[in-house]
């Protein structure tokens, strides 16, 4: 199964309207298969939502996490189980924080890259000089509510420039939620999964080798086997999202460029390059952003 | 807070645009139940003297710069520049090294409260209050000059 996942999420222990229960309460009701905690700074309403989520028995699977809310931009962590202090932060060397992070087994990633900061909020852009993305497991390459173009643009780009060079860096997505914002018409993350599965095991496997799909509904699978490429459109019921299967085109980026074909083509892996790093995105119309619908897993060609 | 000791009170300026932590060690001098941590500080907006025609160009060209930000009316950048531009100062603290409490949320008077049972969000409750307490402010930004802090601990 694909499970939904929300992965960039606040409540009233740090600046958010939601309180533990609420935040609960508003995902289930949304349909999300698990979400992550990721409050700035602090840890406090992990254990919170682990309880709350056992003595009622909830049907949604929890994340442990943390947005590490520095000076010179915002880190989120997930799967982690114990505070890192992050206050000696140096910009020039920000891997010693993805690493002391990654050290006590959670998955560091970088979030909203391009927000603006200062003098709105010092800190929400990214100014760290990173210098080897190996510590680093992932890029939010949207936060819903920011500006399209702005800064969801750069980001996705970012990301997709740092895969063809060779990274190995999954693409998430999150609402950043501080409070009621409906979910529809946004992206989330999906992976892959087992009902009843155990979240953070298969969120590490997701991250690690890159197989998260950041979308609106429909997942595109595009599977390279036999010396071709073979896609599936899958529809994930994500409330909001109305399915125009006639108007998906998908587009093929590349360090190179981009190539554009339909669901049902079958693109010859002879095509490229042996060494390609491929991303698979599925668009409804035409490939402007806008209508963007599902970045794909990577695929990197032998 | 009525009723509890002080223990410990400091108080400071910050300059214009410092970015860094200021911490406090607190070496209490016994156990105690319960722990507030109370902080103020101010002002966190720009007041309309404060900003110089100097300022809000300069505040005008950086966000276009950096941003592509351009106010469509005069009202727009007054609004940006009086309620969503601001000094930003998080405080977290540590109880024998251990993370025990970090406050986010930009109130210009804050409490971290601390008992066994009980504790403000974005803390953890403690059932041993005892050893060495760090405060620590972390100056995000500082909008201007002789901005102005207080840090009071007191325990029961």
């Amino acid at each position: 199964m694909y499970k939904r996942l929300e992965l960039h999420n606040h409540t009233t222990e740090s600046d958010a309207s939601f309180n533990c229960r609420e935040l609960i309460d508003f995902f289930l009701a949304d349909g999300v298969d698990g979400f992550a905690l990721t409050d700035h700074n602090t840890i406090s309403g992990n254990p919170k939502m682990r309880r709350i989520i056992e003595e009622n028995h909830l049907p949604i699977e929890f994340i442990p996490g943390m947005e590490y809310t520095t000076y010179y931009g915002h880190i989120l962590c997930l799967n982690l189980t114990e505070y890192v202090p992050w206050e000696d932060i140096n910009r020039h060397k920000p891997e010693l924080l993805f690493r002391a992070a990654s050290a006590k087994g959670a998955l560091t990633g970088i979030a909203h890259p391009y927000s603006f900061g200062w003098p709105f909020a010092k800190g929400c852009r990214f100014e760290m000089e990173m210098t080897d993305y190996s510590c680093c497991d992932f890029i939010e390459i949207f936060n819903n509510l920011e500006p399209l173009h702005q800064v969801n643009e750069p980001a996705l780009r970012l990301w997709e420039n740092l895969v063809f060079s060779g990274h190995c860096l999954a693409a998430t997505c999150g609402m950043d939620l501080h409070g009621s914002t409906p979910l529809a018409g946004h992206y989330g993350t999906y992976i892959e999964g087992e009902k009843g599965g155990d979240i953070a095991r298969e969120l590490e496997h997701a991250i690690k080798n890159m197989r998260t799909w950041v979308s609106r509904g429909a997942l595109l699978l595009a599977d390279p086997e036999d010396g071709a490429i073979r896609f599936a459109v899958q529809q994930t019921g994500k409330p909001g999202y109305t399915p125009h299967p006639e108007q998906y085109r998908i587009a093929l980026r590349t360090a190179a460029g981009q190539g554009e074909c339909s669901p049902g083509d079958v693109i010859a892996v002879s095509e490229f390059a042996p060494g390609t790093v491929l991303i698979p995105e599925l668009f409804e119309n035409d490939t402007a952003l806008e209508n963007l619908i599902c970045v794909a897993p990577p695929i990197r060609l032998r | 807070m009525e009723d509890m000791k002080t223990i410990y009170q400091v108080g400071g300026t910050l300059c214009r645009d410092f970015t860094g932590q200021i911490s406090y060690t607190v070496c209490l001098d016994q156990t105690y139940r319960e722990l507030d941590i109370e902080f103020t500080f101010g002002p966190r907006h720009f007041s309309p003297g404060d900003v110089s025609e100097a300022l809000k160009k300069e505040l005008l060209d950086y966000c276009k710069k950096e941003y592509g930000l351009a106010p469509s009316s005069p009202e727009e950048l007054e609004h940006a520049i009086y309620h969503e531009m601001k000094t930003e100062i998080h405080t977290i603290a540590t109880l024998n090294g251990t993370f025990i409490g970090g406050i986010h949320r930009q109130l210009e008077t804050r409490h971290m409260y601390f008992s066994p049972e009980e504790a403000t969000e974005g803390c953890i409750p403690q059932p041993c209050i005892e050893g060495v307490l760090r405060v620590t402010v972390l100056a995000f930004s500082v909008l201007l000059d002789n901005t102005a802090y207080t840090l009071t601990v007191r325990a029961r």
